[in-house]
């Protein structure tokens, strides 16, 4: 399990290969399927195969389910919502990317909340 | 253990109803999110949060809290007074795992309630372990080379007892060569153990990037700003420029304008297909401190008929 000479863990990219049946992935996150339906519906997460019995998730629907998760466990967001933030912040990190991130006020850390009516 | 002040953390009243609290909570939470805030701290300060909610949300809580009056300032030594709770009886969840010391010196754990629901798992019962997810912060000079990297956890854990403790767990993790932000790898096996034969979970780190001082980050590709002389970017130049396999020499077309973008192909992060590296021109004039440069933009000035404004219909 662990490399012999450095004795670190190794870690694999995850990708897109289709892993688990919806039962499957339900039980591995801890969640209802009728909730990882919804999410299917909203597009957060795309199953490959075409009726339900057919759907294999990926480990990346694993990563965007557990987010989904907790937008919902703590900020009370439904599955259109979710799908909404997860679309704009997306736009934003892409948009955050080309700025100059050398900026120190954009990455100043108690910028944010000297200023809290600016956000 | 230092006295937390949870109005202020809310930025309420002490006299706040339990609307105002319930609105405060859910603004602060939307904006330190640490799934939306990607600041360093936000997580702590999420937390904070969490926690102070957790005690003013519930009416019971808040004035077991009030009880202990209101000269205390937040970060001053504490200790709660003995028995000072007596009388007060909380029904509703127990708090989270990791809230501070000060919340559960005064609250209680989570031990009592947790440690009950896992004495009654039976032990022929089989069941995966949970995935754990986290947040990893690496150099871009990590995922273009590959690294080795200790990571610190802080995770749930069950005692002999059954209790619930919450242990720092340090990982060393290999971080594969190629990994892009916001991409999440596995580890697997990593995440909470399974109970009877089942497997353990497996822990999810999802990757970020530091700044970098040169170049910038969009997926696979990369972009650095090139500065040339404004000659180099009207007639035409071959410069060097740094790439993350060390320096290129790169052709700079005549009558280039300012921030166009030249490709090198497969110099971003290597994933597979690797990404492209963007050089973003940045015409810099040299400054008319000395006479010989004044002379020289005296001359364009005369010789040259042209009108930067001309679009401006001025």
């Amino acid at each position: 399990m662990t490399d012999e000479t450095t004795g670190a863990i190794p870690a694999e990219t995850i990708g897109t290969d289709p892993v688990y049946s919806l039962d499957e992935l339900s039980t591995a996150c801890g969640v209802e399927t009728a909730w990882v339906v919804e999410l299917v519906e909203h597009g957060i997460i795309e199953p490959h195969g075409r009726s339900v019995s057919e759907w294999r998730f990926s480990r990346l629907s694993v990563v965007r389910l557990a987010k989904a998760k907790r937008f919902e466990r703590d900020l009370g967001i439904n599955p259109a919502g979710i799908a909404l933030v997860l679309d704009l912040l997306n736009e934003i990190d892409r948009l955050k990317a080309r700025l100059n991130v050398k900026d120190p006020r954009a990455m100043s850390p108690g910028h944010a909340s000297e200023h809290p009516d600016l956000s | 253990m230092e006295f937390k002040d949870y109005y202020k953390i809310l930025g309420v009243e002490r006299d706040a109803t339990q609307d105002d609290i319930k609105k405060a909570y859910r603004q602060l939470a939307r904006k330190f999110h640490p799934d939306i805030n990607k600041e360093a701290g936000a997580e702590a300060k999420f937390k904070e949060i969490g926690e102070a909610y957790e005690a003013l949300g519930d009416p019971e809580k808040r004035a077991a809290y009030d009880q202990l009056g209101k000269d205390w300032k937040g970060g001053q030594e504490f200790r709660p007074p003995p028995n000072w709770d007596a009388g007060f009886e909380y029904s509703g969840k127990p708090g989270g795992a990791d809230f501070s010391d000060f919340f559960s010196s005064i609250f209680g754990s989570a031990r009592a309630e947790r440690a009950g629901r896992t004495g009654r798992a039976h032990t022929t019962f089989h069941m995966r372990g949970e995935d754990h997810h986290a947040t990893i912060v690496i150099d871009l000079h990590d995922a273009l080379n590959g690294a080795t990297r200790t990571i610190t956890l802080r995770m749930p854990e069950l005692d002999d007892d059954g209790h619930v403790l919450v242990r720092d767990k340090n990982l060393t993790v290999q971080i594969p060569k190629g990994v892009t932000e916001g991409q999440s790898i596995r580890l697997k096996g990593q995440g909470s153990p399974g109970m009877g034969d089942a497997p353990a979970g497996d822990l999810y780190l999802e990757i970020r990037f530091k700044p970098d001082s040169l170049y910038r980050v969009d997926g696979k590709n990369l972009y650095l700003d090139l500065p040339v002389a404004p000659w180099e970017a009207a007639l035409g130049a071959s410069v060097k420029m740094p790439t993350p396999l060390g320096p290129i020499m790169i052709k700079v077309p005549p009558g280039s304008a300012n921030g166009r973008e030249l490709r090198v192909r497969g110099r971003g992060i290597p994933a597979s297909p690797p990404g492209d590296l963007y050089a973003v021109l940045k015409i810099v004039w040299p400054p008319a401190t000395d006479e010989k440069a004044r002379k020289i933009y005296e001359e364009m000035a005369k010789e040259l008929a042209f009108d930067p404004r001309a679009g401006l219909g001025v």
